[in-house]
C-alpha cells in the first residue's frame, strides 16, 4: 500500500497535472481553514470499576449474548441514535473463520444484532485487510454475509479517510494516518480474535487496533510502544475478544488447523489491557509477558493486574 | 439487417428516409457495442460477473482465434466464435469494421481531415501495409510467435484503457478526492461519488511507468486521423486486412447505378475508408468498405445501393501480390529468427516472474497481450512487460512484486485468460504453483543490518507454516547495547514466491527481500 501511494505521487506529476494543482490547493486551503487533528473521546477506564466478563460455552451468540447481560446490558454502551463502528480481525482473504485467521462471523453477527436492538442508528464492520483485498476477505471470513444478515453494513475502508491525526499522549509516535470515522463514531467496539503472532506474541484487543491506521508495517519497528501509543488514541467504548477458535502458531495469516485450538470463549470488557491480560492465560501466558499490554499498562490504558479487575466467569 | 434492406432495392420505397433509419440503427449499434465493450471490460474483476463471457470481444475476433490456434497448434473451442464474424462478413462485407468494432467507433468519433473535392487520396498501394502485416501475424504465428498481437485492435484497445487509462483515472480521481476530503462540507459528497466509482472503475491498479509505451502506440492511432478519417482501419488494421480480404467475396455489396451518377463526388468525400474510386466510375472496393451507408445517404441522385452480387469483387491496384505475400513471408521469417522468436532458438527467459502455471514457451506462443489479466489482478503486480521480457515478450504479463504480489486468494488471472496462456487452476492448484523464490538481502534488511525488530515478511508469508522462518539473535545495538532481535530467513522449498513479503517490506525504495525466478537460484 506504501508505494501506491508513492506512485501517486508520481502520477500526479505526469498525469494529472491540473488535478494535482487543484488538489494541492485544495490542501493548502483546508489546511488554513480547518484543524484536521482531532483528540478523540475518550471511554474513560479507572481501575476500581474494571470490570471483566469472561463466558465459556458452545455457541458463540450465547456467549456474546451472555458476556454483555453481564456487563450490565448493551445499552449501556450503544445509546438510541448511535452511529456504531464494530472492528474485527478481518486481516486476511486467505482462509475461512475456521482457521482463526479472522474474528468468529457469528460473533460479530451477534454484536451486530445487540447493537440495533438498542437502537443504533447505523452500525458499520471494517477491517483493512492486508492479505488480499477487502472484499473478498469480507466474503471468505463469512463476516459480510452474518453481518448483512443482521441487518448491519460492511464498509471498504477508503484510503481517503485516513487523516493524519495527533496522538498527544503518544510516547514514541506523535501523529499517524487514521481512520477518521473510527475517530468520529458514537461507539468503537473492538472485536479481535485470539492469535499468535511471532513479534507481539499475541494480537488481542490492543494490537487489533492496527486495522483502523495506514502504514502499519512501519510500526512494527518499536511495535509494542507503538500498538500502545495507537491505544490512547483510539479507545474502544467495549472490548470483546473471541477466543471460540484461537490461534496458537503461524499467525497471524494461518493456514493450518493443527495450530487452531478450540477455547470456546469470550472475553468482554471496557479496559482493553485487562481484556487483553485475561485473553493471553489461555495461551499459557500472562500480561506481563505481552510487551505491548505491559506497554498500555504503563501508559495508563487500564489495568494488567487481573487481581485488581472484577473479573466474572460464567460457564453456558 | 443490411440484406433486408438491400432486397427491397434502396429505390423502390422511400430510399433516403430507410437509409436515414439505417444509418440511425449503424450509430445505436456502434454505441452498444462500445458500452458493451466497456462493461465487460471493467466487469473483469476478480470478484466481478458479468452476463456473458467478458472476453467476449476477443473470442468474436478472427485474427485472435486464427493466429492463436496456429501458434499454439490446438484447438481453442472459446475462439470459435470467431467464425460468426467471418460469416457475417461474408453476408455484407466489413460491417464489423462501420458497426461493431469499438477502436472503429472511437476513430469515427475522433477528429479526423476531411477530403475535398478533387484532393488525391495518399497513394492507394499504403493500403497493402495492413495486408502485409496479417500475412506477417500469421507467419510468425507459424513459427509460434504471438508478438505482433500487439496490433490487433481489440487487444491494443483494451490493453490501453486497462494498463493507462483506468490508473491514470484513479490516480486523479483518488488526488481529487483526498485533497477535497479536508473540507468538512464536502465529505458527504466525495463519500458518495466514492461509494459510486470505487468498485467498479478505481481499481487500485497502480501507475506503471513503461505502459506509456502503451499509450503512445494508442495516442499515434488516433493523431494518424489527422492524415486521413480512418488511417488506422485503412491502411494499418490487420484485422481489418483479414476481414476486407474475406468480405471481396461478400453476398451484398455496394453497387453504383452509372446511368444515375453525376459525378458529384460527394459519395469520394463522406466515405471515411476512402473506399470510392471516382476514376473508376466510383466504384467501390469492398476490402474497404465498412458498410456505413454514408455514401447512399449522401448520394442526390439515389445511384448508391447495397445489393446482392455473387462472385468476387473486383480486384484492386492495391490488392497483395503473391510477391507481396513472399515478400512478407521472408520479413517475417529474417525476423522472427534474428529476434530470437522461434521456439528453438530461445533462450530461457529467467529475468521474469510469471503469472501462476505458466509455462514461458507456452506463455509466449499463446498469449495475444489483451490485459484481461493486468485488469483483473487485485494487487496491481501483474503488468505487461515491456523490454525484461524481449522483444518477442513485448506485452505479455509479469509480476512486479513490489508493485502488487500474487495474491494468495487470487486464481483470477487463469480465470479470465481468453486462450489458455495463463492455466485456469483452482485456489487450491494455484496456491502449489511456484512462481519464483524470495532472497533475503542481509545488507539492508532491518534485523539483520540494524538490528531492530521488523519480522514483517513474516507476519505477510502466506504458507500455514511459514516459508519464513524467523531465528532469535543476541546483538549489539546502535547504542553498543546487547539486545534480542528476530532475523528472517526465507526457507526455499517451502517459498512459492508469491512476493508479498516483497510487497510489504517497510525499508523505503527496493525491498530488502525479493523475489527471484527459480532458476536464478537453483542453478
Amino acid at each position: 500500500m506504501e508505494l501506491n501511494r508513492r506512485e501517486f505521487i508520481r502520477q500526479m506529476l505526469a498525469f494529472g497535472f491540473s488535478a494535482a494543482t487543484a488538489g494541492t490547493m485544495f490542501s493548502l486551503l483546508a489546511c488554513n481553514t480547518e484543524d484536521i487533528t482531532k483528540t478523540v473521546p475518550i471511554s474513560p477506564v479507572s481501575p476500581s470499576d474494571t470490570h471483566l466478563v469472561v463466558v465459556r460455552g458452545e455457541s458463540p451468540t450465547a456467549l456474546v449474548q451472555t458476556a454483555l447481560r453481564a456487563l450490565g446490558g448493551i445499552e449501556q454502551f450503544v445509546k438510541r441514535g448511535n452511529d456504531v463502528i464494530i472492528k474485527p480481525n478481518i486481516c486476511s482473504a486467505y482462509h475461512s473463520y475456521e482457521y482463526a485467521a479472522t474474528t468468529n462471523p457469528e460473533v460479530v453477527a451477534t454484536l451486530v444484532q445487540l447493537c440495533l436492538g438498542a437502537g443504533a442508528k447505523r452500525v458499520r464492520v471494517m477491517d483493512n485487510s492486508f492479505a488480499g483485498t477487502a472484499v473478498v476477505a469480507y466474503n471468505r471470513s463469512g463476516i459480510a454475509e452474518a453481518v448483512q444478515q443482521a441487518g448491519g453494513e460492511m464498509e471498504l475502508m477508503s484510503r481517503m479517510k485516513f487523516l493524519e491525526t495527533e496522538i498527544p499522549e503518544g510516547r514514541d509516535i506523535k501523529k499517524w494516518r487514521v481512520y477518521t470515522d473510527v475517530l468520529d463514531a458514537d461507539v468503537l467496539i473492538n472485536v479481535p480474535i485470539g492469535k499468535h503472532h511471532s513479534l507481539a506474541r499475541l494480537t488481542l484487543g490492543m494490537k487489533n487496533l492496527l486495522g483502523v491506521v495506514v502504514d502499519r508495517n512501519k510500526l512494527h519497528i518499536n511495535l509494542d510502544q507503538r500498538i500502545a501509543d495507537l491505544n490512547s488514541l483510539v479507545r474502544p467504548t467495549l472490548t470483546l475478544i473471541d477466543a471460540v477458535r484461537i490461534l496458537m502458531n503461524h499467525g497471524p495469516t494461518s493456514g493450518d488447523l493443527n495450530d487452531v485450538k478450540l477455547a470456546n470463549t469470550v472475553i468482554a470488557s471496557q479496559d482493553i489491557v485487562a481484556a487483553d491480560a485475561y485473553a493471553a492465560t489461555l495461551f499459557g501466558l500472562t500480561g506481563v509477558d505481552i510487551p505491548a499490554v505491559r506497554a498500555g499498562a504503563q501508559m495508563g490504558l487500564g489495568t494488567m493486574d487481573l487481581g485488581r479487575v472484577k473479573v466474572e466467569e460464567i460457564s453456558l | 439487417m443490411v440484406s433486408v434492406m438491400a432486397k427491397g432495392s434502396l429505390k423502390s420505397r422511400s430510399p433516403v428516409k430507410s437509409v436515414r433509419r439505417w444509418r440511425l440503427v449503424r450509430r445505436v449499434v456502434q454505441v452498444l457495442s462500445l458500452l458493451l465493450f466497456l462493461y465487460l471490460l471493467v466487469g473483469t474483476q476478480q470478484e466481478g460477473n458479468t452476463f456473458i463471457p467478458h472476453d467476449l470481444f476477443f473470442r468474436i475476433n478472427p485474427l485472435v482465434g486464427i493466429s492463436g490456434m496456429i501458434a499454439s497448434r490446438q484447438w481453442l473451442t472459446p475462439l470459435v466464435l470467431g467464425g460468426i464474424t467471418l460469416l457475417l462478413v461474408l453476408a455484407v462485407g466489413r460491417a464489423w469494421c462501420g458497426w461493431i468494432c469499438p477502436l472503429g467507433t472511437i476513430l469515427d468519433w475522433t477528429p479526423a481531415r476531411r477530403l475535398h473535392r478533387n484532393q488525391l487520396d495518399i497513394s492507394p498501394y499504403w493500403r497493402q501495409v495492413k495486408y502485409l502485416i496479417l500475412f506477417t501475424i500469421l507467419l510468425t504465428a507459424i513459427l509460434g510467435s504471438m508478438t505482433l498481437l500487439v496490433l490487433a485492435p481489440i487487444t491494443m484497445l483494451f490493453r490501453t484503457i486497462t494498463s493507462v487509462f483506468l490508473p491514470a483515472f484513479n490516480s486523479v480521481v483518488t488526488t481529487i478526492e483526498t485533497g477535497l476530503y479536508h473540507i468538512g462540507f464536502l465529505q458527504p459528497a466525495i463519500e458518495w461519488f466514492d461509494s459510486l466509482v470505487r468498485a467498479s472503475l478505481l481499481t487500485d491498479q497502480p501507475f506503471f511507468w513503461p505502459n506509456l509505451v502503451i499509450a503512445l502506440v494508442f495516442a499515434g492511432v488516433l493523431v494518424l486521423n489527422a492524415v486521413r478519417p480512418r488511417f488506422w482501419c485503412r491502411y494499418l488494421c490487420p484485422l481489418g486486412a483479414l476481414l476486407g480480404f474475406v468480405s471481396r467475396s461478400a453476398c451484398v455489396r455496394y453497387s453504383v447505378d452509372e446511368a444515375r451518377c453525376t459525378a458529384c463526388q460527394r459519395c469520394t468525400i463522406v466515405c471515411p475508408t476512402g473506399a470510392i474510386n471516382a476514376d473508376k466510375g466510383f466504384a467501390a472496393s469492398s476490402a474497404e468498405c465498412t458498410v456505413c451507408l454514408d455514401c447512399v445517404a449522401a448520394c442526390p441522385t439515389e445511384a448508391i445501393s447495397f445489393q446482392r452480387q455473387l462472385g468476387l469483387a473486383a480486384p484492386q491496384r492495391y490488392d497483395p501480390s503473391r510477391r507481396q505475400f513472399f515478400t512478407s513471408m521472408g520479413v517475417a521469417v529474417a525476423g522472427a529468427i534474428l529476434l530470437r522468436a522461434v521456439p528453438v532458438l530461445r533462450k530461457a527467459n529467467t529475468s521474469l516472474i510469471r503469472p501462476p502455471g505458466t509455462n514461458e514457451g507456452q506463455l509466449l506462443s499463446e498469449c495475444i497481450r489483451c490485459s484481461e489479466c493486468v485488469k483483473v489482478c487485485p494487487t496491481g503486480g501483474l503488468q505487461p512487460s515491456l523490454s525484461a521480457a524481449s522483444w518477442e515478450g513485448l506485452w505479455t504479463p509479469a509480476l512486479i512484486p513490489r508493485l502488487g504480489c500474487c495474491d494468495y486468494s487470487c486464481n483470477s488471472c487463469g480465470r479470465v485468460c481468453p486462450t489458455g496462456a495463463i492455466p485456469n487452476l483452482s485456489l487450491l492448484e494455484k496456491r502449489q504453483k511456484v512462481l519464483g523464490v524470495a532472497c533475503i538481502d542481509q545488507e539492508r534488511c532491518i534485523p539483520w543490518a540494524d538490528g531492530l525488530d521488523c519480522i514483517v515478511c513474516e507476519e505477510m508469508c502466506p504458507m500455514p507454516q511459514k516459508a519464513i522462518q524467523l531465528e532469535e539473535a543476541k546483538v549489539a545495538n546502535y547504542h553498543g547495547e546487547t539486545t534480542t532481535v528476530l532475523r528472517p530467513t526465507v526457507i526455499e522449498d517451502m517459498c512459492i514466491g508469491c512476493g508479498i513479503c516483497e510487497q510489504q517490506c517497510p525499508l523505503d525504495g527496493e525491498a530488502a527481500i525479493r523475489v527471484y525466478p527459480v532458476g536464478n537460484i537453483n542453478s
